[in-house]
């Protein structure tokens, strides 16, 4: 797939030491575009919504701040679930203010981690059964439908929101 | 020669032409020579080597402002007055810089590139902040998700005020390909000069507590740098409401230590608030159980969020602001001096500062380092 320009320095702005240390493609060595058009195929097949998946994950982030840096049980706002799901968030804080690699906004630097509260603690892999996104990670999905690369700490993988948090 | 190369060849030959000219130009254009920094009205003066940014520059020269993005202008920890005319501020240090501080020129030195002497100001206190290295001594888990780490330092000695912190650097690892640091407040008590000890609680994604929890020996090498902060216990006869959770315990494990072995305890309240979600997630109960019972005027309310049932929890229960304002109420009384101390996240500082409030402890007399 051609990139467009906007991609091409969008991709620049998120190798590892320009933005951040770890940057935000992790180990994935597709161009921008192609991690976009693939995670958007995927969505669709889930039946994923990016603005539901945005608010959903802004909802957890809010719920998460109640509990002042410990981890909060969440119940779900998903109310056709009986019971309703039950979700370990813990939001934290992080210094300062991280742009936006697209240069469309700048974001407070935090950090929210999403799993099952039936999970022992301790037990939980990043990326595999555990979300882990921030302020940064919800606008690129929502205005942007970026993902983030394989690999990278805060990607939220399709198939991972559509089974912790739409299953 | 083919018609066709030589199209090719030309270009090749023009960019290479263009290239030299661009690092002949560079290196005549960017070279500043060596230029000199005035700090403090002359309390230091430093001939440097000019084109780099204030805050490398100044690290060189092992005077250390505290950073946390490695210079990226992405945390706005690197503040510093600088008094030459330097032009406007940039555009990534305005979104760190309060009307005040931009009247006041106050800057980030990360943005500030070395391209003329300068006159700057910087807290006095950072002329003592060293950098050491050290070697891990221990690593102890607390929790599922905190380690406590002794570091012993090669033979030196650190000085430093209960409540203060030091900066860990991290070394380039995995497919992290810099290095960078984090703050994290010491453990430890000023007495135990030869050694530094943290409370590192593992935050998903995060590049300094991944390191520590899943790539840090005992044995290996590291560097700290430090000390910095102003959070300490104030001289007044005050009595202290102290609030922390998780690894927030860290400088208040430093300064309850130190009070104990300076005799300082003896006449100071001190109620130590400590909330965690379970009680898996609690640690040094028995520790602090013990020192409270050997200071009558000590008082230790360990509180949890969401205890589970088989944990068979009979201390408090619920946020640790609700336990905070419950106890103020009806425990320690609004009438004689409190003053806050406060360690956690911006969160629960400001949550925390609200109770006080409204509980009558002014905003001035509520003492806390945010990190974030």
């Amino acid at each position: 797939m051609k990139n467009a320009p906007k991609e091409l320095r969008a991709h620049d702005m998120m190798l590892p030491g320009v933005l951040t240390a770890q940057g935000f493609l992790g180990m994935d060595e597709r161009p921008v575009g192609d991690i976009i058009a693939e995670d958007e195929t995927e969505f669709a097949e889930l039946k994923l919504d990016f603005d539901a998946v945005a608010d959903k994950l802004a909802y957890l982030r809010d719920s998460g701040e109640a509990g002042l840096g410990e981890p909060v049980t969440v119940r779900d706002i998903d109310a056709m679930r009986d019971p309703p799901r039950a979700l370990l968030v813990q939001t934290g804080d992080a210094r300062g203010m991280l742009p936006c690699p697209y240069g469309d906004g700048l974001y407070h630097k935090n950090g929210v981690s999403v799993r099952s509260a039936d999970m022992p603690p301790g037990t939980c892999v990043e990326g595999e059964d555990m979300l882990v996104f921030s302020d940064l990670s919800i606008h690129l999905l929502r205005e942007h439908h970026f993902c983030q690369g394989r690999g990278s700490p805060f990607r939220l993988d399709a198939s991972l929101i559509a089974k912790l948090l739409f299953s | 020669m083919s018609p066709i190369l030589i199209g090719p060849l030309t270009v090749a030959g023009l960019s290479t032409v263009l290239a030299l000219v661009i690092a002949v130009l560079d290196k005549f254009l960017n070279n500043y020579g060596i230029l000199k920094i005035d700090i403090n009205g002359g309390k230091k003066s430093l001939d440097v080597k000019g084109g780099s940014a204030l805050l490398g520059t100044l690290a060189a020269e092992n005077i250390f402002v505290p950073s946390a993005c490695g210079g990226r202008g992405s945390c706005g920890a690197c503040k510093c007055k600088v008094l030459t005319d330097i032009g406007p501020h940039l555009p990534t240090e305005l979104p760190f810089l309060s009307p005040a501080e931009m009247a006041a020129n106050v800057h980030l030195a990360c943005q500030v590139k070395v391209r003329q002497n300068l006159a700057i100001e910087l807290p006095e206190e950072l002329f003592s902040v060293k950098k050491f290295a050290a070697s891990v001594e221990r690593i102890r888990d607390l929790t599922y998700d905190i380690k406590e780490i002794r570091f012993a330092l090669a033979g030196e000695k650190i000085e430093f005020s209960p409540g203060q912190y030091v900066q860990l650097v991290v070394p380039p690892y995995g497919d992290i390909r810099e290095s960078v640091q984090r703050a994290y407040s010491m453990s430890s008590r000023p007495s135990d000069s030869k050694y530094v000890e943290l409370l590192v609680r593992l935050v998903p994604g995060g590049i300094a507590t991944t390191w520590t929890h899943k790539f840090l020996k005992e044995g290996d090498r590291v560097e700290l740098v430090g000390p910095f902060g102003e959070f300490g216990v104030r001289d007044t006869p005050a009595t202290m409401l102290c609030v922390a959770g998780g690894s927030g315990m860290a400088p208040f494990k430093s300064i309850l230590y130190h009070m104990q072995e300076t005799g300082d305890w003896a006449e100071k309240e001190i109620w130590y608030f400590f909330g965690a979600r379970t009680a898996k997630d609690m640690f040094y109960l028995d520790e602090l159980r013990a020192l409270s019972e050997a200071w009558p005027k000590f008082h230790f309310v360990p509180a949890l969020s969401e205890p589970k049932p088989e944990e068979n929890w009979t201390g408090e229960t619920g946020l640790i602001t609700d336990v905070l304002d419950r106890y103020i109420k009806e425990k320690i009384g609004k009438t004689k001096p409190l003053e806050g101390y406060l360690c956690g996240s911006p969160g629960m500082i400001n949550a925390c500062i609200n109770v006080m409030k409204k509980n009558g402890v002014t905003e001035d007399k509520i003492y806390y380092d945010k990190f974030a």
